[in-house]
């Protein structure tokens, strides 16, 4: 049983080191550690389940009224600008008696003189199980700060997980964005409010203050599936010398589920033959995300078409066994929760390791 | 500390780093469903093999430049993540399996992994089992976890002991510990002595004569290790003559001819053996053979017609019966001389053990092949073992002795040796596993030693060796020593 022994009392406060990031400080979200907390103590009233409904929406396009990819060659600028990544993974630890045990991490990169830092955030661990499950996405709903929760169904762990996940990288991204400025902010995945995020404020709210700092924050997400009248929108762009960007006007339309912030490209930043989709916060003049993307061909490190800082989060906020095996011993030693089946690590090591959730 | 695999007689047991475990080490492995227990011996620590480490290292791993940053970890799980990054492997060798009655052998117990616990055990409870008689308790040294090593001293009684390691680690000091101890337990000792080492064992290190004064005999072949031929037997010039100089046998037996002749007459001297071999009828290859002997004799300066000068290495043998040793000190004495004082000494040893002048006798041997002929090194372990001899070999080339040697040694004392060839040596022979060998020996600091054997109950022990206060000769000879002044070197 977690009892008020468990070593956290305030949130910790942090000081970023790096000179362009104004002195505010990275203020731990209070109720995120609640949350944590709470989710390990065991609570005595059951409430009725129902069965979530299914949700998923494919990215493939094949609406053929789509423009024609305009290709936008790049010169990179070496103009000094602080480039910053993040990224948040969580993973599952195992299974109690009762439910699923969940981690979270966040990393945040960034390159000052001409190094590379980090700070992690986490592990958070999380306790999800029947009888919690309704009290975690109420609160979840009320961090949101969203009247209208599209799915009032009980959620499974995966989308528990998802969730989580999502919130905390909100967090960070937020976060982050408001204590730099002049910057670029680099993120794993799609600017868009995910049908399962209700976050459309969030998300709002995150762009905004971005803008308002003066960052840019580009969003690179895997690509495999985005196709073009047939073809591949990563074939598209392998015959055009790098570095290069396709921009992809009106390929995704809004809809009830999902809402796109952002103007898509694909990006082609270096020699080897990989691409990746690129979000950039559509409010700003293309000429501005453009030389975005310059200044960070000449500020960062691009290998395989993808920036190193950015590779660098998800390195740093992935799990690994070693990890895992930790939390484990933590739980038990800590939380007093019996942990009963524990994820194959061999298994986690080659499948996808330690990236959100894995069903 | 947790159980996790058994295959034969190695024990792999997860250790995490709050519990400090040394190579070395004895742990013990009790299993209370079955009331039996195994005792194991730690031999090599590796770190434990978590899955994807290697992964996690090459994907951190940054090689122009290296990450630096900082965790915020509100609930302090980097802690458990690095007691499980730092989790050992420690690699165990069984040594003994007891149940609530006593050591039972049962090599095929499989202790649950659940219930066994495993702890560390002091040498001192490990001997606890086999109470020693106080009274021949001799202290080595401290063990790993800083107790004193005491061992029965007994065990050398009867054993054939080789103490090895490479040079400058400790061998002669802890010959000279033995030595000792054996002499102030009343036992002889006999020391061939090559590099004058053990010639101050009466002395404490200021040189003032210590408790073992009067009981340090040191003999100088030529100086005060002279014999005269009345002395000698027969049997002894002969094993002289053709052990030591290959005398061929025909000339052998005209040698024993003349001998009686010499010794019937009254003449048993050094100068009528020269006018006797001089004008004996024989053939004239014969009598040049027996020449070259007989001046090689002569030059080793061993022998003397002067029964005044003579000392009788039997007389500091008996003196020696209630405790004593006896210092042969080869150091100033030529190869060939060597092997005629070696031979003499030797056969006279044994000549005094036949006829019960001696009970038995402690043999020490430094580097043993620089002077031991061929065929004595399996009767040092068979016919003079029986008649009381219990050698000690000392020597940094393992090699030289032989791989039937080791194996009916009883006691080792492993010093360092990193040559894996000279490891390689001594674990193909010895009684204990190759890997204890290989992994303890390689890792010894100085003046540390790995003691196998009946002395240690067959429980490897590794010691510090204990300092001893004699005075120490026989130092290296060096050219830069740290007192050299080149100048006065260069005005002198
Ligand atoms: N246990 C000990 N405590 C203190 N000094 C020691 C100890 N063992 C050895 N020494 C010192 O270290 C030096 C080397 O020791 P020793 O002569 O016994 O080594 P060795 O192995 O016999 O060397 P070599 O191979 O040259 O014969 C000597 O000066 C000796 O006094
Ligand atoms: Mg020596």
């Amino acid at each position: 049983m977690v009892n008020a022994q468990l070593p956290i009392t305030t949130p910790p406060k942090y000081n970023f080191p790096l000179p362009s990031m104004h002195a505010e400080n990275l203020q731990l979200p209070k109720q995120f550690v609640e949350l944590s907390l709470r989710s390990l103590k065991k609570l005595e009233n059951t409430q009725q389940m129902s069965k979530r409904n299914s949700e998923n929406s494919s990215l493939i396009n094949e609406n053929s009224k789509i423009d024609f990819p305009r290709l936008i060659r790049l010169k990179p600028n070496q103009t000094s600008t602080p480039v910053m990544a993040i990224d948040v993974s969580s993973i599952k630890i195992g299974e109690t008696e009762t439910g699923l045990l969940l981690a979270i991490r966040g990393a945040i990169i960034w390159k000052h003189a001409n190094r590379y830092q980090y700070l992690r955030i986490g592990p958070f661990p999380f306790h999800i199980y029947e009888e919690n499950k309704n009290l975690i996405s109420s609160i979840l709903r009320n961090h949101s700060q969203l009247a209208q929760f599209q799915d009032f169904t009980i959620p499974n762990s995966f989308y528990i997980q998802s969730r989580l996940t999502a919130i905390f990288e909100r967090w960070i991204q937020t976060s982050i964005n408001q204590i730099t400025n002049n910057s670029l902010i680099l993120f794993d995945g799609s600017l868009a409010s995910g049908s399962f995020e209700h976050s459309l404020e969030s998300i709002t709210q995150m762009l905004r203050t971005a803008r308002s700092n003066q960052n840019i924050i580009l969003a690179f997400s895997k690509m495999t599936r985005l196709v073009f009248r047939g073809q591949r929108l990563t074939d598209l762009i392998l015959k055009h010398p790098p570095p290069c960007l396709l921009k992809m006007a009106n390929y995704f339309t809004n809809t009830r589920l999902t809402h796109f912030f952002g103007s898509v490209y694909v990006a082609k930043l270096s020699g080897a033959n990989y691409a990746f989709r690129l979000d950039i916060d559509n409010a700003i003049p293309e000429i501005k995300a453009i030389e975005a993307v310059k200044k960070l061909l000449g500020n960062d490190l691009i290998l395989q078409s993808y920036p190193e800082t950015l590779r660098l989060a998800h390195i740093y906020s992935t799990f690994t066994a070693a990890e895992v095996l930790g939390i484990q011993r933590w739980i038990s030693q800590e939380a007093d929760l019996r942990i009963i089946t524990k994820p194959n690590l061999r298994r986690l090591l080659f499948g996808r390791f330690g990236k959100g959730p894995e069903g | 500390m947790r159980l996790y695999k058994k295959e034969g007689s190695t024990i792999q047991i997860i250790s995490f780093p709050s519990e400090r475990v040394n190579k070395g080490d004895y742990l013990v492995i009790a299993d209370s469903s079955t009331g039996k227990g195994i005792i194991v011996q730690v031999v090599e620590i590796q770190y434990a093999n978590i899955p994807g480490f290697l992964e996690e290292l090459l994907r951190s791993c940054n090689d122009d430049y290296s990450i630096q940053g900082e965790d915020v970890d509100p609930f302090e799980m980097s802690n458990h993540i690095r007691y499980i990054q730092d989790a050992h492997l420690l690699i165990c060798k069984i040594r003994a399996v007891y149940s609530n009655k006593g050591p039972v052998f049962a090599s095929s117990l499989l202790p649950s992994r659940s219930r066994a616990k495993i702890k560390k055990i002091s040498t001192e409870r490990l001997f606890a089992q086999k109470k020693p008689n106080i009274k021949y308790l001799a202290n080595l040294g401290e063990t790993t976890e800083k107790n004193q090593l005491e061992v029965d001293i007994r065990a050398l009684d009867g054993s054939l002991n080789i103490i090895t390691g490479k040079k400058g680690t400790g061998k002669s000091h802890i010959s000279k510990l033995l030595t000792l101890s054996l002499v102030s337990q009343g036992a002889p000792v006999v020391i061939l002595d090559l590099n004058s080492e053990y010639t101050g064992l009466g002395q404490d290190s200021d040189g003032k004569p210590n408790r073992f004064h009067k009981q340090i005999h040191i003999l100088t072949p030529g100086h005060n290790l002279k014999v005269t031929l009345k002395q000698l037997k027969l049997g002894v010039m002969t094993s002289i003559l053709v052990n030591a100089l290959n005398l061929p046998g025909t000339s052998a037996r005209e040698f024993r001819r003349i001998w009686r002749f010499l010794e019937q007459n009254g003449n048993l001297t050094m100068q009528d053996l020269g006018s006797a071999i001089k004008s004996w009828k024989c053939n004239q290859h014969v009598r040049d053979a027996l020449f070259s002997r007989y001046y090689t004799i002569l030059g080793s300066g061993l022998f003397t017609d002067d029964p005044m000068q003579a000392i009788s290495l039997e007389d500091s043998l008996k003196k020696s019966r209630v405790g004593g040793a006896v210092v042969i000190d080869l150091r100033d004495t030529s190869t060939i001389d060597r092997l005629i004082v070696v031979e003499y000494v030797l056969g006279k040893i044994v000549e005094l053990l036949s006829r019960w002048k001696l009970k038995a006798i402690f043999l020490f041997a430094e580097e043993a092949h620089l002077y031991l002929r061929e065929t004595y090194w399996d009767d040092i372990v068979t016919r003079m073992r029986h008649f009381g001899v219990f050698t000690t070999f000392i020597t940094n080339q393992p090699d030289t002795i032989r791989e039937n040697i080791y194996r009916q040694a009883d006691n080792l004392f492993l010093f360092n040796f990193t040559n894996e060839h000279d490891l390689e040596t001594i674990s193909r022979a010895s009684k204990v596993d190759a890997e204890t060998i290989k992994s303890i020996a390689h890792d010894l600091p100085l003046h540390h030693c790995v003691v196998l054997g009946n002395i240690v109950n067959d429980f490897p022990i590794v010691v510090k060796v204990r300092k001893l206060d004699v005075y120490a000769k026989g130092h290296t000879r060096l050219f830069f020593s740290s007192k050299t002044n080149f100048r006065e070197v260069i005005q002198q």
